[in-house]
């Protein structure tokens, strides 16, 4: 007994350095920056380079615009990387490594490249997608979503690794359940945690990202507004990047908080 | 009923008197007015997609919000961080394409002109006040034409650097150990290359031999005064870079924007001052090619030449400008002193583009091997 | 007693021994269409012009001058550079974040510790490019945050000692930033695998925590984080913005080649560039196979 509640301190203790280094780690470049931010004035400390970001109505337009961008590659991301991950799991595992294969290709494709490349195939015949408001959001949905697949595949992936899908899927279907209660009521409440972690790292790529939305849609993005504002102004870029990370954190907060009401963990994975 | 009738005149008249005043004051700008088809026409498409037009380069910013302001065309900016290659590449993929995401107008380095001829990107135009625009600075048959220039310049940030340089030899000084960089990656970056090629010039180069510069920068970071970031206004006012090579008017916006926290000098060195000039034209794909030809009148009006003045960038017309006095001098008194410029020189397309390639190539081995 | 890890019976004994699997009917293959149509609007017909590009010079004709020249020693060395970046960042990264996520999920530490740390990770993940490069000079530059305290209260100065923020060690502490996070937020999933039970099963036989992590929760987490890291890896390789912001090019990174040919002020030959990114395409086709491999291996008895 004494044994293992001592066995349990030990490793509580390991467990605490670790974060503590890692928070060292995490915080302390975040800190330098703060500190930059604060001196728009000389030889004070004060907030007016992030007064001037908040009153900016351009911050406002292009967060949310990106945030919405964001909420859209999420949905899709999620739709498209579940149920093919989990079914090639379960019927198709010769097709594995292709996948994988393709979901690490946006890393080698430079985003540039991708852009352009996008902007030849969708904007002219037969898609004419550029030619409407609708299809030229649409069209970096899809770019952000190419842009996030690593992260949402790997992430979906891992996920299924730790759940046993053949058995749970045999269970459901002697249950009598179909595909889509399988699919929406069994393996996604179980991928719970993997799926929350692709929609943090999809959130976190969009609201950052620069050269997809600078072609497509300008400044209308957020990438390209930090951009702008970090070419000639110095302590308001240190300032928008202390705030676009605390508020994509904050968001992230938000979306947690929405999983918060169910059981962590998963039916066939607690701890 | 008679009061309704007098107030109906009474209205006409005041909206045809303002009319009148409006388009009196606009025959004052620059001796030539924008033709009203052009206008007419240009509002008709309502929109003007530019790129690579960062806002505070040449005062980029007010240019376009006056633009907007004086005709009510929508800007879409793309790109703001965007390279010279970025533009060309962004027009080519676009051929097909109407939408937003096509360049109506492009702003690159002097060296792609014959580049942009030789591949149909770009279509001719001359604008109202074509004839003075020196005749160096522009393609004879109007498909490319020089809107500013500025010369490469130290920025330097007098919190930190005591001793200010004045040139060249001075960057070599001890006392700037781990200070001095450049604002680019001098194979990518046209201001970067110009600061070598700059470096060329004064340490015994010429135009067409851009070794020395290469040399010097070896030099440089061989003492160790070199620090291989790419510099920017940030590091700049950290105090990671406070000797860094820009174009002037880059600097002089930087010190203009960080208003004395921390202090800015801007130095024109006392050998080795090469000018740089952009190019604007309108894309052969324009999907607005009468607001882009409307906006070129307007950039080469009086008003578009005097708002990139106030932005510390030399426009194209200046000697014509200051030949009419049309120069307030608030403004003129942003620029550097003209002595500095007198020793200014301009390389010519080819020399460019030959250093270009050279440095482009002998970068890595002359200097990056020992970065590691 | 067999050689085999104990969770390895576990999982026998649950799974029905499987009757040799038919051939999938083609509706199964509906299922994977949308993924695999997605993948070739959106990431195959695009990049079809990066290959088409690779075998054009700058005049439009074909060539192949363009993969010879991939074999200069400037350019072999840039992938070299990369590679190790990416490998030293993926495997730092890794184990780090293997640290991190086992504390908060099998460590036993509050579960606010973990929220907090799984949406900071999420930020930080992608924190790249331009701010993070200034955060990073910020504070290890010369004139940083933590450069000057050492030399101020400890007397250390880290430039007069031979540390450069600007060099392949500086860059690769920068690329942790995101890397190690990275991994954190992948293989938590993972690590809440871990059944309890198999904990308190191996300590009932007598196994110690070593020998419970070296022959029960490592094996099974093996190809999990082998994915992982192979996921680091990529992300390392294609990293673009954050060695131009900070390392400017200085530091031979293909990525960097790349965009000095597609997006440079020069007379650029674009088609070297398409050139690059294939042979990018290749190296992490290779490393891939590497991965796969491996991931067999470790895979094998867990019969999933």
């Amino acid at each position: 007994m004494k044994a293992r509640s001592s066995h349990a301190r030990v490793g509580r203790l390991w467990a605490w350095l670790w974060v503590v280094l890692g928070a060292l780690y995490f915080i302390v470049p975040l800190i330098a920056t703060f500190d930059f931010s604060l001196r728009a004035k000389k030889g004070e400390l004060t907030f007016l380079a992030y007064e001037r970001i908040f009153k900016d109505p351009e911050f406002w337009r292009t967060f949310t615009f990106s945030l919405q961008m964001a909420f859209f590659a999420i949905v899709v991301s999620i739709l498209l990387v579940v149920p093919t991950a989990y079914w090639i799991r379960l019927r198709l595992p010769r097709l594995r490594p292709m996948a994988e294969f393709i979901s690490m290709l946006p890393f080698v494709v430079p985003a540039i490249v991708l852009v352009f490349g996008l902007i030849r195939v969708f904007s002219g015949p037969p898609f004419h997608l550029t030619n409407t408001f609708t299809g030229t959001n649409a069209l970096l949905v899809a770019g952000y979503v190419v842009l996030a697949l690593p992260y949402t595949y790997r992430a979906v992936d891992t996920g299924l690794a730790a759940i046993d899908v053949r058995t749970l899927t045999e269970a459901a279907q002697s249950l009598g359940a179909g595909w889509g209660t399988i699919l929406f009521r069994v393996v996604f409440p179980n991928l719970r945690v993997a799926i929350l972690s692709g929609a943090f790292l999809t959130l976190a790529t969009v609201i950052g990202e620069y050269t997809l939305a600078s072609f497509i849609v300008g400044i209308k993005a957020f990438g390209p507004y930090m951009s702008l504002v970090g070419q000639n102004r110095t302590y308001e870029s240190a300032s928008l990047a202390i705030i676009s990370f605390l508020l994509t954190w904050a968001f992230m907060g938000l979306i947690q908080l929405f999983n918060r009401g169910h059981a962590e963990g998963q039916l066939a994975g607690a701890r | 009923m008679r009061t309704r009738k007098l107030s109906f005149r009474l209205v006409s008249l005041v909206i045809l008197v303002t009319m009148l005043l409006m388009s009196c004051t606009s025959g004052q700008e620059g001796g030539v007015s924008a033709d009203d088809d052009l206008v007419a026409a240009a509002k008709k498409e309502g929109m003007l997609t530019t790129i690579a037009l960062p806002h505070d380069w040449c005062n980029y910013g007010e240019v376009i919000e006056t633009f907007k302001s004086k005709y009510g065309i929508e800007v879409n900016e793309l790109n703001p961080d965007a390279g010279s290659a970025d533009e060309i590449e962004a027009i080519k993929a676009n051929k097909n394409n109407k939408g937003p995401q096509a360049p109506d107008v492009i702003d690159v380095g002097v060296g792609f002109g014959p580049q942009l001829i030789a591949e149909g990107l770009v279509m001719p135009y001359k604008v109202a006040t074509w004839d003075t625009i020196p005749a160096d600075a522009k393609d004879p048959d109007g498909y490319w034409y020089g809107d500013y220039y500025g010369v490469l310049a130290f920025e330097v940030n007098k919190d930190v650097v005591q001793n200010v340089p004045q040139d060249w030899a001075d960057l070599l000084k001890p006392e700037y150990k781990g200070q001095v960089a450049l604002s680019g990656d001098p194979r990518a970056s046209a201001q970067a290359q110009m600061s070598v090629y700059a470096a060329a010039l004064a340490n015994g180069g010429t135009l067409d031999n851009v070794e020395p510069g290469l040399e010097f920068f070896k030099k440089l970071n061989e003492v160790g005064n070199f620090v291989p970031v790419i510099a920017k206004q940030s590091t700049v006012a950290k105090g990671e870079t406070p000797v860094i090579m820009r174009w002037d008017y880059n600097a002089l916006a930087d010190k203009e924007a960080l208003a004395g926290n921390p202090e800015i000098e801007v130095v024109i060195p006392k050998t080795g001052v090469i000018a740089g000039v952009y190019i604007q034209a309108i894309s052969a794909y324009a999907p607005h090619p009468n607001a882009a030809k409307l906006w070129m009148e307007f950039l080469y009006s009086d008003e578009g030449q005097l708002l990139w003045l106030k932005g510390g960038c030399h426009p194209i017309r200046y000697n014509d400008l200051a030949a009419r006095n049309a120069i307030p001098d608030e403004i003129a008194a942003k620029l550097p002193p003209a002595e500095a410029y007198a020793k200014a020189v301009f390389p010519t397309i080819e020399q460019i583009n030959a250093a270009k390639a050279v440095i482009a190539e002998k970068w890595m081995d002359v200097v990056g091997a020992d970065v590691k | 007693m067999s050689s085999k890890p104990i969770s390895a019976h576990v999982n026998e004994q649950r799974d029905a021994p499987p009757a040799r699997p038919a051939p999938a009917p083609w509706r199964d293959w509906l299922g994977v269409v949308p993924f695999f149509l997605f993948a070739f609007l959106f990431i195959v017909l695009p990049s079809v012009y990066l290959l088409i590009g690779a075998f054009r010079n700058s005049a439009g004709a074909f060539t192949l001058k363009n993969f010879a020249d991939l074999f200069t020693p400037a350019i072999l060395d840039a992938y070299w550079v990369t590679i190790r970046i990416s490998a030293v960042t993926a495997l730092a990264g890794g184990l780090l974040g293997f640290m991190m996520a086992y504390a908060v999920t099998v460590g036993g530490l509050p579960n606010w510790v973990r929220t907090i740390l799984s949406t900071f990770s999420g930020v930080a993940a992608n924190f790249a490019g331009v701010p993070l490069a200034f955060a990073f000079i910020a504070t290890l530059g010369r004139t940083g945050m933590v450069t000057v305290f050492l030399k101020t209260v400890l007397g250390l100065d880290l430039y007069d000692q031979g540390f450069s923020l600007y060099s392949f060690w500086g860059l690769s502490l920068t690329y942790l930033y995101f890397q190690f996070p990275l991994m954190v937020l992948v293989i938590t999933p993972a690590l809440d695998g871990l059944k309890r039970e198999w904990r308190e099963a191996a300590e009932n036989l007598g196994a110690s925590t070593f020998q419970y992590w070296g022959r029960v929760a490592l094996p099974i987490l093996l190809p999990s984080i082998l994915g992982s890291m192979i996921l680091l890896f990529g992300n390392a390789f294609g990293a673009y913005a954050t060695a131009l912001s900070l390392t400017g090019g200085f530091i031979n990174l293909v990525t960097i080649v790349i965009g000095s040919q597609i997006k440079g002020d020069i007379l650029y030959n674009p088609g070297l560039g398409y050139a690059l990114a294939v042979g990018m395409v290749i190296v992490m086709a290779l490393a891939m196979l590497i991965y796969f491999s491996l991931r067999r291996r470790s895979e094998r008895w867990l019969r999933q």
